[in-house]
Formats: C-alpha cells, sequence, structure tokens
C-alpha cells in the first residue's frame, strides 16, 4: 500500500510533522558558530607552500628568508615534523588493493599540483602568506601521470614505488555467464561512458584549530569534520594521545556532501604543530586550495554493454571501468570507495540475471579522490539509464515501459543484485508510476510531439535508481576498511532541571539532525521539540561514534534515539508511578507533561527531575536508588535498507546555442518514516541541485602537465539560482524497512538520479547518444556537428 | 584610523590599508556572521550592505569604508526577534548548513528594496550572485517571494 | 588568499591622484571588483592603490542634449542600469547592463573601472565600441576603438585617469539588439553581440576576440544577412578555454549576430 507521506491516519504528532528548524535562530541571526568564528588567544596562522608540479621529486627547499618574515614563527617541512607522529595509511582487507601512505607534509616527492610541501605559521594569515611568497621549492620532474588509462599501461611511470603500480585496486563482482549470455542475445547495446571529475564545493571551505593543552597534555581540535569520531581515533594512533584527552570537534559545519568526510593531512598538521609549538594552530582552506585539494569525485570511465531479449527483458550486463583515483588512497574510505561502489550498484534497480562488473582504480597526479554525494552511484546509475533508454530505442518500446518490465516488482522482494546487494522491499514501481504519473507523462510526450513539429528540441528523461542507505555492521561503508560503520549511540538525559539533553556521534553539517533527533526523542520521551538539546559532532560525548555520510545518521542515530529514549520513559514513567501513585501503565507523558490517564494529576518534567535529584524523602531511598533518569543505547540495523527513487526531467535545448533548458523536474522517492517533510524536501532540492551542476557544467579540469585549471569557482562552474528550476518532490511511503524507527536514509539521492535523467532527456532531444557528462553547451555542440558531418 | 559605523554602533579603528572589510568585520569587531567563502566576490557569502547597497565585504578593504554605515546580519533581527526576511526564511526552511544564509539575507533585503521581483525567474537572477550547495535554491525563493507579495500587499 | 602589503591613498582631488601614479607601481582603485579579485589571488602587487572613489564630481550621468550623454567615470553600474535617460537614449547599454554579474557587483563597480580593466568578455566596453565612444582622460580624448590594445591591455599613461565618457546620440528610432550568451547568469560572456540599426549599422562583438571588435567589414554587408553573419564569423579570432572552444565562440558569434540585428530591426 502507498501512502503519500503526510496523508495517513493517526500520523504520530511530532515525528512527520513540518516543525521549524532549531538551528534557524543562530543561522539566521548571524550567530552560528563555524570554524573561523572561534578565536583562541595566541593562534598561529598556518599558510603552506604548495606544490606545483605534478609528480617531481623535491630537490631542495630554500625557508630562511621566509623564516625571516615580519609575524613568522616558524617554517617547517616534512624532516621537522616526521618523528613527531604516526603516519597513517587507509588501510581495507580488500584483495587486489594497495593502501598508498598518506604524508603530511610531501616527503622526498610531490604528487598532484596543491600537494602541501611547506607550512609556514605566523602572528596571521597574511603574514604567513607573504613568508611563502619567499620559499623556494626546486623540483625535478618525473613523468607526468595524467591519464589513467595510460597510468594503467606496465611501462607508466608510477606514484607510488612502493606499491609498484598505479593500479591500486582491482574488484570484479559477477553472476552467471554474461559473455555467452551478450553474444547470443538478439539485442545489444553499449558503449564508453564517461563521467567527468567533480569536487563537492561546499560554501565554507575546510579548517582546523588545534590546541594543546600542555599541562594536561591534552589535545583539542576543532574541525570542519563530518566524521570526528573516525579523526579522533585516527589522531590517536598517530599522535600517540589516548582518547580521553584528545577531543575532536565540529562546530557548525558550513556544508560538506562527502568531501568533509576524511582525514586531512592539514587536519594533522595543526595538531602536531599545536604540540609542538605550544600555542593554538589554525588552517583555513582558502577557495582556490579548497578547488585543489578538497577530496575529487566522480571521475570514471565505463565501458558497459546491455544484452536483452526480444521482449525488452535484460538478460546480461557487463561493464570495465577505470576510477581516477587521484593520488593517494584517501582515509579513512580509501580510493576503493568510489569505483567499487559504480559496479556493485550498476544493475540498479532491475532484473539482471547474468552480470559481470570489473572496476580498475588507478593512481594519478590530481586531488585525493574521496566520497561525495552519491559515491558511485550516480555514474552508475547514468549508464544504467542509459542503457536501460539506448536498448528501448533499438527495440521501439517507450522508455517508461522499458523500466516496468525489468524493474524489481513487489513479489521479488528481497532481491539479491549480482554484487551481493541484497534490496529490501521498497517503492520502486510505485516512484516509478508516481513522479510519471504526478507530472503527466503521456501529455508530456504529447507536449514534445507538438513542439517537435514546431523545430523545437524537446526531451524527456527518466532515471530510476535504489540505493542503500542506513547500513548496519553487516556492510561496510567502503568493504574491509578496518572501521565501523554500522553503528551509532545516543545518550539521554534529563538534568536535574528537568531539561533533556540528547548526545550523538552523528555530526549534522546541515542536515538539520539537531531538529529530527529532537522530533524522535520527544515524541518517544513525552516532551515537546523545544525541551530537548541535541548535541553532535563530538568525539568526548559517546564512547564510539563516526560521524554523518553515507545517509546514516536518520536510521543509526534516529534507532539509538528511540532506543535510549525508550529507556528513560521507563524509568520516568517508573518515578513518576511514585509520584503520582498510580500504575506505571496508567501514566502517559506527552507535550512535557506526565499524568495519569483519564484524569487531571499530572507533573511536568521539572518537577519529576527535581523529585528524583533534589527533594531528598520525595521517593523512598530504595526506589530512588533504582531510577536513572539517563540512558545510553547503540543501534546496530546490521543490514541496509534500499531507498529508491525515479527522477523525471525534461529539457529543452536552443538548437542554436546548445542552451540546455530544464521546463519540468519531478522526484518521487521512498524514503520510508519521513522525520520532517521540509527538511527532507530541502534535501532532494539540494541534491537535485548538485546533480544538475554534475550533469551540465561542474568539471574539475586538469591539463596534460597536471596543473588545475578550475581554480577558482568562475572556473568550476557550480548552479546558481536561476539554473535550477523548481521541482515537483512526492515522497512516498511503502512497507517500512525493518529497522527501529522504519526509516530510510535519503541525503544523496538527488545527486544520483539528476545526471542520469538529463542525459537522458538531452539523448531523447536531440535524438543522439549521450555517453559523457556534463554536457555543457560546447560539448552539445561538438555532438551536434559531428553528427552533421 | 577609520570610523564606521556598523548595525547602528560607531567603531574607531587602526587598520592596516589590505585588512578586508570582511575580515575587519569578523576579527576585529567579532561579528562573524558576515562569511568568507571565496575572497573574489564570485560566491556571495560575504555580502553585506554598504551606504544602502548590498556589496561584496571580501573585495572592500576597511579603509574604503571609512565614514560609511554598515548594515550586516546581526543588525537584521535577534533571534527572539527577527526580521519578516529572516521568519520567512526560517518558516520556508530556507537554509540548511547556514553558511551562504547571512549572504542571501543581505542580497533578499536589496533586491526587496531595488527591484519589483514580480516573477519568480526575476527573484532567481537576483540571487543568481549567491550560490548555495545545499538548499538547490528553491525555498530560498519562495522565501523572498513571499516577503515581496507581502511587501505589495501593505 | 590575502593580498600583498600595498600603501592606499584616497585623494580628494584628480591633480592628487595623478601626481600619487607617478609612483611605478601604483595603480588606480575605483569600484574594486574587478581589481581586488587580482590582488587577492596576489596576481599584482601594486606598491601603492590610489582609491579615486573620494574624488567629488566623477559621478553623474549629464544629459547633453543633441549631443548625447556625458558618464563620468566613477558612475556605478547600478545607476547606469536603472538610469531613466540611458533607457531611452541607449536602450542598447540599458539592455546590456543587465546581464553584467551580480547586484553587488553593480553596486561598487564602476564604468571606468570597467573600460580600463579591459576584459574583451566584459559588456562595457564591448558597449562602448557599438556606441562610438569618446573616452576623456586628464590628458586626452580617446575613441573607444582605439582604447583596446589587447586583453586587458589599454592605452592609457600609468599616471593618465578616464575621468568622463561621452556618448554621441543615436538617431530617434535606432533599432538595436544585445544578445549575450553566458554559462550562468551573470557570468562573462562566452559571447555577446551589440548591435544598432539606422541609417548605419553597427556591430559590436564581446568575448570572442582578445578585445572588444567592431565589425566593420560585417556592417558593410547589411541588409544581407547571411553575408553579415558569415563576415561576423571571419572577423573574430576567438579563444580556446575552459568554457569554450574557438570554433563554439565562432558560431555563436554568427548565431548572436543574427539575433540581434532581427531585434533591431
Amino acid at each position: 500500500m502507498i501512502v503519500e507521506a503526510g496523508e495517513a491516519e493517526a500520523r504520530p504528532k511530532i515525528i512527520g510533522a513540518r516543525v521549524q528548524r532549531v538551528e534557524d535562530p543562530r543561522m539566521l541571526t548571524g550567530h552560528g558558530t563555524f570554524i573561523d568564528d572561534i578565536s583562541l588567544s595566541h593562534t598561529l596562522h598556518i599558510a603552506f607552500a604548495r606544490s606545483d608540479h605534478a609528480h617531481a621529486h623535491i630537490t631542495g627547499i630554500e625557508t630562511a628568508e621566509a623564516a625571516a618574515m615580519p609575524g613568522v614563527y616558524g617554517v617547517f617541512t616534512a624532516s621537522d615534523i616526521t618523528d613527531l607522529f604516526q603516519p597513517i595509511r587507509a588501510t581495507s582487507r580488500m584483495v587486489d588493493y594497495y593502501a598508498t601512505e598518506l604524508p603530511v607534509l610531501a616527503g622526498s616527492k610531490v604528487r598532484f599540483v596543491g600537494e602541501p610541501v611547506v607550512a609556514v605559521a605566523a602572528e596571521s594569515r597574511y603574514l604567513a602568506e607573504d613568508a611563502v611568497e619567499r620559499i623556494a621549492i626546486s623540483y625535478e620532474e618525473l613523468g607526468a601521470v595524467i591519464d589513467p588509462v595510460a597510468a594503467a599501461e606496465p611501462d607508466a611511470p608510477v606514484l607510488h614505488d612502493d606499491v609498484g603500480s598505479n593500479v591500486i585496486l582491482t574488484r570484479t563482482f559477477q553472476r552467471g555467464d554474461v559473455d555467452e549470455v551478450i553474444e547470443t542475445a538478439p539485442v545489444r547495446v553499449g558503449d564508453s561512458f564517461r563521467m567527468r571529475r567533480k569536487t563537492p564545493t561546499a560554501m565554507e571551505n575546510r579548517g582546523y584549530l588545534a590546541d594543546y593543552d600542555q599541562g594536561r597534555r591534552a589535545l583539542t581540535l576543532h574541525s570542519t569534520s563530518q566524521v570526528p569520531g573516525v579523526v579522533r581515533d585516527a589522531l590517536v594512533e598517530m599522535l600517540d594521545i589516548p582518547g580521553n584527552r584528545l577531543r575532536v570537534v565540529a562546530p557548525d559545519v558550513g556544508g560538506g556532501f562527502g568531501g568533509k568526510g576524511a582525514l586531512y593531512r592539514e587536519e594533522v598538521l595543526v595538531c602536531v604543530l599545536a604540540r609542538l609549538l605550544g600555542r593554538p594552530v589554525k588552517w583555513l582552506s582558502d577557495r582556490t586550495e579548497d578547488l585543489m585539494s578538497t577530496n575529487q569525485a566522480f571521475d570514471e570511465r565505463i565501458e558497459a554493454e546491455l544484452a536483452c531479449g526480444e521482449d525488452g527483458h535484460i538478460l546480461g550486463l557487463r561493464a570495465d571501468v577505470i576510477g581516477d583515483v587521484g593520488a593517494y588512497s584517501a582515509y579513512p574510505w580509501t580510493a576503493t570507495v568510489e569505483p567499487v561502489q559504480v559496479i556493485s550498484f550498476l544493475p540498479g534497480p532491475y532484473r539482471v540475471p547474468n552480470y559481470r562488473g570489473r572496476v580498475r582504480g588507478v593512481t594519478t597526479s590530481k586531488a585525493p579522490m574521496g566520497a561525495y554525494r552519491g559515491v558511485g552511484r550516480p555514474i552508475s546509475t547514468f549508464v544504467m539509464e542509459r542503457l536501460i533508454d539506448m536498448a528501448a530505442a533499438k527495440l521501439s518500446i517507450d522508455p517508461l515501459e522499458m523500466r516496468r518490465r525489468n524493474m524489481v516488482r513487489a513479489e521479488e522482494f528481497p532481491y539479491k543484485v549480482a554484487s551481493g546487494i541484497v534490496w529490501d522491499r521498497a517503492g520502486f514501481m510505485e516512484c516509478l508510476d508516481a513522479v510519471t504519473e504526478r507530472l503527466d507523462y503521456p501529455a508530456l510526450r504529447a507536449h514534445q510531439a507538438d513542439a517537435r513539429e514546431q523545430g523545437r528540441w524537446i526531451g524527456i528523461g527518466l532515471a530510476s535508481y535504489a540505493e542503500l542507505t542506513g547500513l548496519g555492521s553487516r556492510i561496510a561503508v567502503a568493504p574491509g576498511m578496518p572501521i565501523n560503520t554500522g553503528t551509532e549511540s545516543a545518550n539521554i538525559r534529563i538534568d536535574s532541571s528537568g531539561a533533556v539533553t540528547a548526545y550523538f556521534g552523528i555530526a549534522s553539517h546541515g542536515q538539520g539532525l539537531e531538529t529530527t533527533l529532537a522530533q524522535v526523542v520527544s515524541e518517544e520521551l513525552g516532551v515537546r521539540v523545544g525541551d530537548v538539546d541535541v548535541i553532535h559532532g563530538d568525539s568526548a560525548i559517546v564512547a564510539h561514534g563516526t560521524g554523518t555520510y553515507a545517509s546514516r545518521s536518520t536510521v543509526l542515530a534516529g534507532g539509538a534515539a528511540i532506543m535510549s529514549a525508550r529507556a528513560v520513559r521507563e524509568q520516568v514513567l517508573k518515578a513518576a508511578s511514585h509520584i503520582l501513585e498510580a500504575d506505571a501503565g496508567d501514566i502517559d507523558a506527552t507535550g512535557g507533561r506526565i499524568f495519569v490517564k483519564g484524569t487531571d494529576k499530572s507533573i511536568s518534567f521539572r518537577e519529576l527531575a527535581r523529585a528524583v535529584y533534589s527533594e531528598m524523602g520525595r521517593l523512598p531511598r530504595e526506589i530512588r536508588g533504582d531510577i536513572e533518569l539517563e540512558a545510553t543505547r547503540t543501534y546496530d540495523p546490521y543490514f541496509g535498507t534500499a531507498t529508491p527513487a525515479t527522477h523525471l526531467a525534461m529539457v529543452e535545448i536552443d538548437p542554436e546555442t546548445f542552451q540546455v533548458n530544464i521546463l519540468r523536474y519531478g522526484v518521487a522517492e521512498d524514503c520510508g518514516r519521513i522525520i520532517n517533510p521540509l527538511i527532507a524536501d530541502g534535501q532532494v532540492h539540494g541534491g537535485v541541485a548538485q546533480g544538475i551542476g554534475a550533469a551540465l557544467m561542474e568539471e574539475v579540469v586538469y591539463d596534460d602537465s597536471g596543473q588545475i585549471l578550475t581554480a577558482s569557482l568562475m572556473d568550476y562552474v557550480v548552479p546558481t539560482a536561476a539554473e535550477i528550476p523548481s521541482m515537483e518532490v512526492i515522497h512516498l511511503e511503502t512497507e517500512l524497512p525493518n529497522n527501529i524507527g522504519g526509516f530510510r536514509g535519503m541525503g544523496e539521492g538527488g545527486t544520483i538520479g539528476a545526471p542520469a535523467a538529463l542525459a537522458n532527456a538531452i539523448a531523447d532531444a536531440l535524438g543522439l547518444h549521450v555517453n559523457e557528462l556534463p554536457m555543457t553547451p560546447e560539448r552539445l555542440f561538438r555532438l551536434v556537428n559531428k553528427q552533421q558531418e | 584610523m577609520i570610523k564606521v559605523s556598523v548595525n547602528g554602533i560607531t567603531y574607531e579603528r587602526e587598520v592596516e590599508p589590505r585588512l578586508s572589510l570582511a575580515d575587519f568585520l569578523r576579527h576585529e569587531l567579532g561579528l562573524t556572521g558576515t562569511h568568507v567563502g571565496c575572497e573574489q566576490g564570485v560566491c556571495g557569502a560575504c555580502t553585506i550592505i554598504l551606504n544602502g547597497d548590498s556589496v561584496r565585504s571580501c573585495l572592500c578593504f576597511a579603509v574604503q569604508a571609512d565614514g560609511g554605515k554598515i548594515e550586516t546580519v546581526e543588525g537584521l533581527g535577534t533571534v527572539d526577534n527577527m526580521n519578516p526576511l529572516q521568519k520567512s526564511f526560517q518558516n520556508h526552511h530556507a537554509l540548511q548548513c547556514g553558511f551562504c544564509t547571512p549572504g542571501m539575507l543581505m542580497t533578499g533585503i536589496d533586491l526587496l528594496r531595488k527591484y519589483p521581483l514580480a516573477t519568480d525567474e526575476e527573484i532567481r537572477e537576483g540571487l543568481s550572485g549567491n550560490l548555495c550547495r545545499c538548499t538547490g535554491y528553491e525555498h530560498v525563493v519562495r522565501a523572498i517571494r513571499a516577503v515581496a507579495e507581502a511587501d505589495h500587499d501593505s | 588568499m590575502k593580498p600583498p602589503v600595498f600603501k592606499y591613498l584616497a585623494p580628494a582631488s584628480l591633480d592628487e591622484a595623478v601626481a600619487a601614479l607617478a609612483d611605478d607601481e601604483a595603480k588606480v582603485l575605483a569600484g574594486g571588483q574587478s581589481l581586488v579579485p587580482m590582488l587577492n589571488f596576489r596576481l599584482l602587487a601594486p606598491s601603492l592603490l590610489v582609491d579615486i572613489g573620494r574624488i567629488p564630481g566623477l559621478d553623474y550621468i549629464k544629459d547633453n542634449g543633441a549631443a548625447g550623454l556625458r558618464i563620468g567615470a566613477m558612475t556605478r553600474h547600478h545607476s547606469l542600469e536603472t538610469s531613466e535617460l540611458v533607457r531611452q537614449r541607449f536602450p542598447v547599454l540599458n539592455a546590456a547592463m543587465q546581464y553584467v554579474a551580480h547586484l553587488a557587483i553593480r553596486n561598487r563597480g564602476t564604468i571606468g573601472g570597467s573600460l580600463c580593466h579591459a576584459d574583451p568578455a566584459a559588456e562595457l566596453p564591448g558597449l562602448m565600441l557599438l556606441l562610438d565612444a569618446q573616452l576623456v582622460t586628464t590628458q586626452r580624448t580617446i575613441a573607444a576603438v582605439d582604447f583596446y590594445q589587447g586583453t586587458l591591455d589599454n592605452v592609457l599613461a600609468e599616471d593618465e585617469i578616464l575621468t568622463e565618457i561621452q556618448l554621441p546620440a543615436l538617431p530617434a528610432g535606432t533599432g538595436w539588439g544585445f544578445e549575450e550568451f553566458a554559462r550562468r547568469s551573470g557570468d562573462f560572456a562566452l559571447t555577446a553581440v551589440g548591435a544598432t540599426v539606422a541609417d548605419d549599422v553597427r556591430i559590436a562583438v564581446i568575448g570572442a576576440h582578445d578585445t572588444p571588435l567592431r565589425l566593420t567589414k560585417a556592417e558593410a554587408l547589411y541588409p544581407d544577412m547571411d553575408a553579415v553573419v558569415a563576415a561576423a564569423r571571419d572577423a573574430v579570432s576567438p579563444n580556446d578555454d575552459l568554457h569554450a572552444s574557438a570554433d563554439y565562440r565562432r558560431h555563436l558569434v554568427g548565431i548572436l549576430t543574427r539575433r540581434a540585428l532581427e531585434s533591431a530591426t
């Protein structure tokens, strides 16, 4: 049964409500606290001298002139800090994966333009940059390693001598005998697909402020991190400081999208120097540094082929993928995190009986590849959805019908994908039906037919996908890594004033988790949303937590919140039964009051807290001793849950300028039980906007010598309000997933579906095959011209 | 030495010529509501109002603002008493991470003063100098549209 | 990035400003919307910035009667954008102003600054060529068509300051068109074309050459549209860059020239 979210009877009052965000007042009045808003006295500011060579030995570094500049406290190279920490590598148990080193400052060689080589610490950033200009680094160039296809050849210059090859990962998933099936299939379509490199481009650049207390030998790192727990655990190893004296705390963070979900070299550097120099040390990335050195993504080359029967049913799918993983394997997710997901998710939400997907990850002189919203699935969806449309065209089947014939149906759940991923029951077909119905697909096709008569280039594109969210311990976010991503904890406490505080290991950075988790806690506990303060993003407040990434926080932290709140509620009722002199079963709590059902006997949470904590004699000793108004619970959903969606786009292309105009855009997704529809809508809008950017305009460009050309926001082009259309968003709720809250993660879907939908719409508009994104006007010009030749 | 009025309060400070107005507001005056996203004038996060006009505080030196009247996001309202645009942003969920928000608000205020904003297209054009990676802009447009319509009605 | 160290002077008169510019490494600061980004990238390191924003009498749009308009060099883009005089007398200029960056940039940026910065993809330099502007400096008057030497390069001496732009009146009933193609709203033009049609035909191209360009050869072929368009494409030597190839820019020149002329007639 489909329930359009918001329509069901007897909906809980708080979960599902359009509660205004608790984050908003401080953000709207300029009282947020972002990393650069934190001021510690005597802070030293860092500026880096970064490599302007793509692959070279460092033969000399002159720092004396820089060190003598006004306000400079010190100038540091790798040799100055090498004894001050233990190096770290992004390891994985995955076979055929080689973990590259991850230096803090470049040691004997540099491997990409933008790699930090020298750190200057000065009284201000202005002065530090003046000194950086006086640093002279001499290089001996080594062979260029720019094109991953060339870099994968056996005779290519190698970036990591200890690995001995640029191919640092190989992985294959297969099922059945796909070669045989494809050879004999009635219908075959295929091509070489290319998705070009992106960078997350959060509006706030990265920044780190380390403060070492020499008396307590304790380090506090303020970090724009999505993963404070991960960073803390890594730094414990690197700096040999125990976790109870090493605190990583994320203040308000201005967006992340995965780019801030890794450990960064600059992050380690400020900690090392703070401990060495006895003063707080701060580094803020400027925009150019962000574009050059924040982890990049989506850079994949896919040779793929799809085989179908005459009736349009998929018989087999095979793909060979090269992922350009940049110069280092990012920590902790490793260079495998995106490339492997390209092939593990390639079959999409369809029945694919025979499959082989093989991927190689190749190092090149570019910023490391990390996780960016959608992680592999934007690419796999682009490829598969193009193949579906190509097969549909060959068979003269409408693309909608083609998807209907092949999509996994309700009765087939749980469905095991060739890669081992299991889809639990979710609204795959329902999403396809919902968006095509809402936007009136037949009417769009009719409109297109009319427009074509007038010589207008109008195209319609569908994209269906499913992603796996809310991963429990059974399924690692990146396979074989020594990090548990499958659990999160909640500690909920009612203090002596009756106020409720809920502590979490996740790290909200725009998703509104302070609000949604407060909604969950308040509903379960029986207080109002405004009574709950959600504290997050701090490694010191839970025993273990990793952070916010991979669309997990609602499922995992929400689940832990429910468990913990229920435990506290039980204690509340136990205490209240004594105070109100009734059985716990006759007592309820809601809206901040605890009452005996059917009577007007009630107390507030404040009164209850006072009775338990402060009013001696209010409760008998043996009762009080048995009551704890605090509970910590850890939730592991064990598996993950499928979050499907279908995107539908209608575009018009100017036949002369090749400008792409998005006329209509719709999304239907099943995100399970929605906590806050406002926030859910916002996530879809934002994800789709990034997907539109990825499809039409965003591209990180390095030239043949490895110089990055997109070093400003005029060159790396992200969409403005004028390029993003209004969208129709439908949230469906089919059968709730089997996790405590019935939630599904849904923050990444926009980037997963939009590039594919737009690629299909553009192909449909032109009647030409689209195999490359972004489809800029320049590329459209060349595509159309090539066709006309 | 410069003298500026910021949100109605006058400050006199010694500044180096190259100190940006953004850094002056943030670090000299502690008004950290104005954010720095690019230092190139492209992202719009640093937008403030100087002598009645929205400007990029990253492209202005503090010395250039001498004698000027500056309005920043901190002057729009307090958490207990937000102005109509701030309230509209909250009602419409027009912010997520909040980093671009002060710039959006100050641009919004200047757009509302200077342009009729009769259509969404006009609003979107007007906002096109303020980049946001979180919201996809839809709710920001709705928030501004609501205030524009209320202004027209009144 | 932070800019390098510089001294700052805000003179109260043009004479003072000119004297200060005698210093080799001094640069004029007007609106700062083009200069400051370059300083913030450390692409420039002037020893002295001479802020001409405090000099009175440089910010005006004056009706010069039959002779057209006189515009002070410190006139902000937003003033031009909203000027009723400009809208009536030079609607093509009014149209072009809608494309100039964004409001915050238009509030500070000046016509003088834009013209002197000489970005071939900026709207105003091209409009000056289209409108046969006369550029008045502290030393002389220069025809707009003689003002540009190359990308970001003008003919001004180190201590010469642009003070006024004179736009000769267009005949009543002049048709006009302005077409711009950019990657996003407010971006620099990949290519833009402005055209006026009266007794004479004028076509100016922006963003497709190392300077803005008057397409005099194409103009002469009017009203044979195909010939005009072909000549327009031939006249430009566009760049290959990150955003567009020379071929695509050349293609756009043809398209936009046709569209601008169709609007104008």
